[in-house]
């Protein structure tokens, strides 16, 4: 590296000054010096020429300018172009954990010891929310355990990780289906949901409908997972109903589908179902007085920012004045729960979508492709996808021959029901086939004559055993006469009924008996009264005495038993008689179950599935008039 | 019916007095995403004491050119975090936070464009920071991964870790005060809040963001 100072001139004895950097050097000035140069006399006989002076010759030499080119290198700020969004404050405030005092703030230490994270559930928009500033106001909350610790929401336990992502997929969606499987707590998850709603002033009016039977279970639900939150039951008569539809501000409402087709008048919103801009109403509506020309006021329908069905499958047939009541209440949001949104055929779930969202579904589209659109609407878990822990399922198929006395009052039923649809020829109909099939099926159970029968038999022998550990078994027929012969065979085993026949005003106290008096070995129940809705996790034994039609409602029947809270392996027995209707009608149960798997699992078809007339007919080798049959279960 | 009117006059209340005590608490995060193909998003979301946002703001993409990475050279990412994305964006919110948060060490520049305290929230999983002024390149020893506290250069901030509450968290040492600040603006919400935890949904946010343009 050179640095500045004198140097030698080439030549000369002289020196030039070089400046150091910058090196670009314009000229250089190079000038004749005087040099002196003392010389000293060495001695007398030196020559005189000697003292001369020296001559210096100077000499100049032109470098050259180099002009320098400045590069300038442009330093761009180039504007950041941002996009904003702001958000509402929830309607009820914020409300962090603030201690009654105020708290000196915590000083700040270099070494403590750093809290453990914790799993967070987060909300995250339906697909049918478009806008993204819509989008962003979900995905940009905080953790559901956030918003549920924010509002200081307590429960009587911590809910499992599943059911906290069950409340984050219902409570942003205005379309929604909670299809878990039996046992996994929907009750709770659409309860702290609409608890959520409520707190956050997201909804004001919620009605939840359910079965009969399941009200006050959806009442004592809601005193243990939102003991704040008032619940009107509509019941009465027909003047008290309508004040109670016309209440405001009821933050619950519990109906059942049965008084909801009574109340369908007062019920009907003109507008028809889903009508989003419901603030802007009229408070009332004008109603010409017959035989005059003058109107009166009258009250609109009400108007619920949210209505909840319950057991869904209820509203399966568009035809049905079910469906046509719920699809016809005015709302903002609706959810459906059921462990059975398919019981039948892929019609089923198009059903449930009218009332969800109208048009969504068709009925011709193909089961895939169904559930594919239906993919963002439902959530749909299973026990052991979720419930590793929860103590196993066992099944076990009790095959059995029927007993002689048995077996010669089928042999004779069989073959004259069946010659008898021959003879019919083209005019047999659906129920004649139905009316033979029951009839079998109730020999399968008892022979008519004698009342012999091979299933108590073997049910008495399994209830022995249940007995003895101490434990209690669910025993599920079809029939309530079959369950009242069991009652008469089985009266050591402390029997105890809960079926259509016993009124509902007792049925809560039949559950607890059942539940408290460990005498009381055996709940006899029927599908239709015992099937959904109950909470028997204290019973490790189910015998299906019979089948039902279809494998959901069995499902839901197992599954009483089987849920959350069950102490250990609930054990289920499936009697089915050999050579018998019994086991051509399990053949089409399965077949039914594969319907389900590829809707909801998107598994591939391995056959052409559902049940058709042409198949019920075939259960006697007989031919058929043709088409679909929808109502074969 | 009177009995039901009652009942209703008492549901009235217990449903309105839900929730109380609002609080005006605002907090601001700043982070960065680093894409490889599009360059570098910059989002700022202010939250309530609640958590409950109110305010989102995000940068379309930059990316510095060749003549930025020359001449800024180590300086390049305190500019283009603190200065060019975090400047911006905290100039266009609304509502004035008590403190701005962020996750990205460079970011802690933007202290120089605004008149809060900013703090850098450190990774849950660390364990222990060692700060050392005047010896070599300051560590945080975590159980899992190292994480570098200073930039890769002589000249890069020395950073003053601290505890608060459930949260660590560095300043810059030069906003030593910053420290007292973000304590006594915190309050005893830095014991119940997860300061870490919002720059995931703005990473979720902007990327939301970045699918609705395409």
């Amino acid at each position: 590296m050179q640095t500045s100072g004198f140097i030698p001139i080439a030549d000369g004895g002289g020196f030039c000054w070089r400046t150091a950097p910058p090196p670009v050097v314009t000229s250089v000035d190079c000038r004749a010096v005087a040099a002196p140069v003392a010389i000293e006399s060495a001695g007398e006989c030196l020559n005189d020429s000697l003292a001369e002076p020296v001559a210096v010759v100077a000499q100049s030499v032109a470098i050259g300018g180099v002009s320098p080119r400045a590069v300038s290198v442009p330093i761009a700020r180039p504007v950041v172009k941002v996009r904003s969004f702001s958000f509402d404050e929830p309607l009820a405030a914020a409300t962090p954990v603030v201690p009654a005092t105020p708290a000196a703030p915590p000083q700040p230490t270099l070494e403590s010891e750093v809290a453990p994270s914790i799993v967070s559930t987060r909300i995250k928009p339906p697909g049918d929310v478009v806008k993204l500033e819509d989008r962003l106001q979900y995905i940009l909350q905080p953790s559901l355990e956030s918003l549920l610790a924010e509002r200081s929401l307590t429960f009587p336990f911590y809910p499992f990780p599943f059911q906290f992502e069950g409340i984050a997929f219902l409570y942003p969606r205005h379309a929604a289906i909670l299809a878990d499987e039996m046992g996994l707590g929907k009750t709770m998850q659409a309860i702290t949901a609409i608890r959520l709603l409520l707190r956050c002033g997201e909804a004001r009016t919620v009605l939840l409908i359910c079965p009969k039977p399941l009200v006050t279970n959806w009442q004592r639900e809601f005193a243990a997972w939102a003991p704040e939150v008032p619940v009107m039951v509509i019941e009465g008569d027909q003047t008290r109903r309508a004040w109670q539809w016309q209440l405001p501000d009821v933050p619950i409402r519990i109906a059942n589908y049965e008084l909801l087709c009574r109340d369908r008048e007062l019920l009907e919103a003109t507008g028809k179902g889903l009508a989003p801009f419901a603030a802007q109403r009229p408070a009332t509506n004008l109603r010409l007085v017959p035989g005059s020309t003058q109107t009166v006021p009258v009250p609109l329908p009400p108007h619920f920012d949210l209505v909840v069905l319950d057991e869904a499958q209820r509203v399966k047939n568009l035809a049905g004045a079910t469906s046509e009541v719920a699809r016809s209440i005015a709302r903002r949001r609706s959810w459906a729960l059921t462990g059975t949104p398919v019981e039948n055929s892929a019609q089923d779930l198009v059903g449930i979508f009218e009332f969800l969202a109208p048009g969504y579904l068709s009925p011709e589209m193909k089961p895939r492709r169904m559930g594919r659109s239906v993919s963002d609407y439902v959530l749909r878990r299973t026990k052991d996808q979720v419930l590793k822990d929860l103590p196993p399922k066992l099944f076990r198929d009790a095959e059995l021959e029927l007993s002689p006395e048995q077996h010669a009052s089928y042999r004779m039923a069989e073959d004259e029901g069946v010659l008898r649809l021959t003879e019919m020829g083209a005019s047999a109909t659906i129920q004649h086939v139905f009316e033979l099939v029951l009839r079998l099926k109730q020999i399968c159970n008892f022979d008519p004559a004698t009342g012999s029968s091979s299933k108590l038999e073997r049910l008495e022998a399994d209830l022995e055993e249940v007995a003895e550990s101490g434990r209690k078994a669910i025993v599920f027929s079809q029939w309530v006469g079959t369950l009242e012969k069991l009652a008469g065979h089985l009266r050591r085993f402390g029997p105890l009924e809960y079926h259509g026949q016993i009124p509902s005003s007792q049925r809560d106290g039949v559950i607890r008996q059942f539940r408290d008096d460990p005498g009381r070995h055996v709940l006899l129940m029927s599908y239709g009264a015992g099937g959904v809705g109950l909470n028997l996790q204290f019973t490790n034994y189910v015998f299906l005495f019979d089948r039902w039609w279809n494998p959901a409602v069995e499902d839901q029947a197992i599954n009483r038993a089987h849920r959350i809270g069950v102490d250990g392996p609930v054990t289920v027995t499936r009697f089915l008689v050999l050579s018998s209707i019994e086991e051509r009608i399990d053949r089409v149960l399965q077949e039914k179950r594969e319907l389900f798997d590829i809707i909801f699992s998107g598994a591939e078809p391995h056959r052409k599935l559902g049940l058709t007339q042409q198949e019920l007919f075939g259960l006697f080798q007989l031919k058929c008039p043709g088409g679909p049959l929808e109502a074969a279960a | 019916m009177l009995r039901e009117r009652r009942w209703l006059e008492k549901i009235g209340k217990s449903m309105s007095t839900a929730d109380v005590n609002p609080t005006r608490l605002a907090i601001g995060f700043l982070t960065v995403l680093d894409h490889p193909q599009h360059g570098l998003f910059g989002g700022y979301l202010v939250l309530n004491a609640a958590g409950r946002p109110l305010e989102f703001h995000c940068t379309a993409p930059i990316k510095p050119n060749r003549a930025q990475e020359i001449l800024y050279g180590p300086t390049l990412a305190a500019f283009l975090y603190g200065e060019q994305i975090g400047q911006t964006l905290l100039a266009q919110a609304k509502t004035e936070p008590a403190l701005v948060c962020t996750d990205r060490e460079p970011a802690l520049s933007v202290r120089h464009h605004v008149s809060l305290p900013v703090a850098l929230v450190l990774p849950p999983e660390v364990e222990r920071v060692d700060v050392r002024p005047d010896g070599p390149t300051p560590v945080i020893e975590g159980s899992q991964r190292r994480f570098r506290l200073d930039g890769p250069h002589l000249h890069a901030p020395k950073l003053i870790a601290f505890q608060l509450g459930r949260n660590r968290l560095a300043v810059a040492e030069r906003a030593d005060d910053d420290r007292r600040l973000v304590a006594e603006r915190l309050g005893e919400l830095a014991a119940s809040f997860d300061l870490s935890e919002p720059f995931q949904r703005i990473r979720e946010a902007i990327e939301e963001a970045q699918q609705a343009v395409r």
